[in-house]
């Protein structure tokens, strides 16, 4: 079940206009963005910004109030397949079951995705985040940087052209930090469109083509990464937050 | 439409799975049914013949310890966030909603096999003659009772008070189901032959059909927020 390429002009992720609200709270105020092709984009922004339910909303695991979201070309909400095949999604939440096995939890989303080389998939990405030892393991028994490291295995499980990070660094040890990067900084093959959001100024920014900054729902800025001075960024998001909030 | 039943098949593979290893679920829910048969036995008057009431205590029984098991059955996909996961996949709502049916259904079916026995011990209920017409009312009652309660089950896992919530949604609706499901079983167990139980078992038929119809369809909308 191979998902058809989109055209190469045809934003990876395209989102006008999208708003969510939870009675009477306005979590996400009318956000519009354009993804190209291979683009990755950084989400920086305090607590309770709505990055989270921005990404929740680009990914179709939350509904908007208002507006459109479309993946390659293809409206979000209609429908069920295609454009879901095109995306993955790694949480600070492993979305795994800890009873479990490593190679069992990748088998069952492989049997999701409808995936025909199931087998083979799970075992190449069992290898690719040094886990082909443990596959037997229960979920239960692993450490936090093991289960994130799985859960990058069940991301990219599918090999997915858009690819959603929600605050994935959260709690993991220097070790599994650095190995998290290291598959980010290979996603950045130009194939992949990369949307993540988190807190650490150094690493996303690090990895970024392009840098947004989300405060109380709205963007305050969104520029080109190169357009960043790394030595004063941590000064200059801190004012940028100050003065929307 | 093989997607969508290799989706079932893949959720409800993977809760049987995970309800093998723990057994968390059927313990709770046998354990219950067997608390209350003990109940039962010791508060019935002498006087009073079990057989006459035994329909109703059955069905009472299989309520209250479905119930119980359905409010787990959401808590698997909780964990972890892993309902998460679920809906960002290209799975149809509906089959999802069919692979957590069947894995109800097999777990509460399976709860079943135990209540039906102790029952019988206890109440001594002769299930013999019946046994082909009561296998088909406990399935069909039961195949209407998980319907409603996978969609109601995922509807309070979505709010904080869920576990208690569950119960007070989901009995009002199911009483048309038990109260059919119950008679038919009752004259089965006092020997009544099939054929007169015919309306009943039509009327559950109709019920399971509604139900998994409706319950299929709206399923997206109760686990998409």
């Amino acid at each position: 079940m191979s998902t058809p390429p989109a055209g190469a002009d045809t934003p990876a992720v395209e989102a006008r206009g999208v708003e969510k609200r939870y009675g009477a709270l306005h979590a996400v105020r009318g956000i519009d963005l354009s993804l190209r092709r291979g683009e990755f984009l950084t989400i920086f922004g305090p607590n309770g910004a709505g990055k989270s339910t921005l990404l929740r909303m680009l990914c179709g695991a939350v509904v908007p109030t208002r507006g459109t979201v479309h993946i390659a070309g293809e409206p979000i909400g209609e429908g069920e397949d295609g454009w879901r095949r095109r995306i993955g999604l790694l949480s600070h939440q492993s979305f795994l079951y800890p009873g479990l096995s490593a190679a069992e939890n990748l088998e069952f989303f492989a049997r999701l995705y409808g995936l025909a080389d199931r087998r083979a998939r799970v075992d190449e990405a069992l290898r690719g985040v040094e886990l082909w030892e443990r596959r037997g393991d229960a979920v239960r028994g692993f450490s936090r940087g093991m289960q994130q490291r799985l859960a990058l295995a069940r991301t990219l499980l599918h090999d997915p052209e858009v690819v959603f990070l929600d605050e994935p660094y959260t709690g993991l040890d220097p070790h599994a930090s650095g190995l998290l990067t290291a598959v980010l900084q290979r996603l950045r093959d130009g194939r992949r469109t990369v949307v993540l959001v988190t807190h650490n100024l150094s690493q996303g920014l690090e990895q970024a083509h392009r840098v947004a900054v989300q405060v109380g729902g709205r963007w305050v800025s969104d520029e080109p990464a190169e357009a960043i001075d790394p030595a004063t960024w941590e000064r200059v998001y801190t004012e940028r937050v100050a003065a929307a909030q | 439409m093989s997607g969508f039943l290799s989706g079932a098949w893949a959720v409800a593979r993977k809760d049987l799975l995970l309800e093998t290893r723990s057994r968390e679920r059927f313990v709770s829910m046998a354990t219950f049914a067997m608390l209350v048969a003990v109940v039962f036995s010791f508060s019935l008057d002498p006087s009073v013949r079990a057989r006459s009431i035994a329909g109703a205590m059955l069905w009472v029984t299989i309520l209250f310890a479905g119930t119980l098991g359905l409010g787990r059955s959401f808590a698997l996909e909780r964990d972890s966030e892993a309902l998460t996961g679920i809906l960002v996949s290209p799975i149809p709502r509906g089959a999802l909603f069919l692979g957590k049916f069947l894995a109800n259904l097999a777990v509460v079916l399976a709860v079943e096999a135990v209540i039906f026995p102790v029952y019988g011990l206890f109440f001594g209920l002769n299930y013999g003659a019946g046994a082909l017409g009561l296998l088909l009312v406990v399935l069909l009652g039961t195949i209407g009772f998980m319907a409603l309660g996978t969609l109601f089950s995922a509807m309070a896992a979505h709010t904080r008070m869920g576990d208690s919530l569950l119960p007070v949604l989901l009995l009002p609706l199911l009483i048309p189901v038990v109260i059919f499901a119950a008679s038919a079983t009752q004259r089965l167990l006092i020997g009544r032959p099939l054929g007169e139980v015919q309306g009943s078992l039509r009327m559950l038929l109709a019920f399971d059909l509604v139900f998994l119809f409706v319950c299929t369809a709206s399923f997206g909308a109760v686990v998409e927020e």
